[in-house]
């Protein structure tokens, strides 16, 4: 399962992602300071853009049942030192959901087709970021369950 | 070197497009070589123990090898590739196997 920003279709390879205006619990936060009133929300799906969220809050969103939502379109849309950086964000924002026991979902958030990728390729992205395997597999429980609500 | 010495070896078959078409040998291994220097520097493309082995330009498919416990990262390495010289591409992992044959 995986949420993107355009309307997918079959066609692509997209039939089983869903689009982000149909995940009624999905917030986007620009900011930290933004990131807190999310973390209030039952089930929130949280997409903080710049990967700083105060470990307070995390701990907020673990209590309401929320998760935290790393996408792979942002590392795509970066390049060479700022990748890198951003990548070193995503990993420490992990291991402080770990700390706090906030969940955590993997996502593509595409904006085309193109930026589309696999499970496979999301497996591996999890595994960069430091999940291990059985956090990979509670990942995508938690999207499937979080989703649906 | 005893087999137990050398580097873990796994094999990942993928799937190049640029632009929608396969590119010809030589372009395909420029942009596969530049990509995960990169991605890893020298340093870690030595230790990924990284080779493009095989690449057919007519069906855009090819085999490129790495180290065992770093095929995540080479994966996720490929996954980012989306941008060769201003086209878009497209550089998709198809499988993994620990020898050619199973591919």
């Amino acid at each position: 399962m995986d949420i993107v920003r355009f309307e997918p279709s079959a066609n692509e390879g997209a039939g089983r992602a869903l689009p982000v205006s149909s995940v009624a619990n999905f917030f986007e936060a620009a900011t930290a300071l933004a990131a807190k009133q999310f973390c209030r929300k039952r089930s929130a799906l949280l997409h903080p853009a710049g990967y700083e969220v105060d470990e307070g809050d995390l701990l907020e969103l673990a209590r309401a049942g929320g998760a935290i939502v790393f996408s792979f379109s942002d590392v795509l849309s970066e390049r060479g030192f700022r990748r890198s950086i951003l990548i070193s964000k995503m990993r420490l924002l992990l291991s402080a959901c770990r700390k706090r026991g906030t969940g955590f979902v993997f996502v593509t958030l595409a904006k085309s087709a193109n930026e589309f990728r696999s499970a496979r390729e999301l497996s591996a992205f999890a595994f960069v970021l430091g999940a291990t395997d059985v956090e990979r597999k509670e990942a995508e429980k938690k999207l499937r369950n979080l989703v649906e609500k | 070197m005893r087999p137990t010495e050398r580097f873990k070896r796994r094999y990942i078959s993928f799937s190049l497009s640029l632009s929608g078409k396969p590119p010809a040998y030589s372009e395909a291994k420029e942009m596969v070589h530049s990509h995960f220097l990169s991605f890893f520097g020298e340093s870690g493309v030595s230790s990924l123990a990284f080779k493009l082995v095989k690449y057919d330009a007519q069906s855009g498919r090819g085999i490129l090898r790495c180290e065992r416990s770093r095929t995540d990262e080479a994966i996720l390495c490929m996954a980012c590739l989306s941008e060769w010289k201003g086209a878009s591409c497209r550089l998709e992992p198809l499988s993994t196997s620990g020898t050619i044959k199973r591919l």
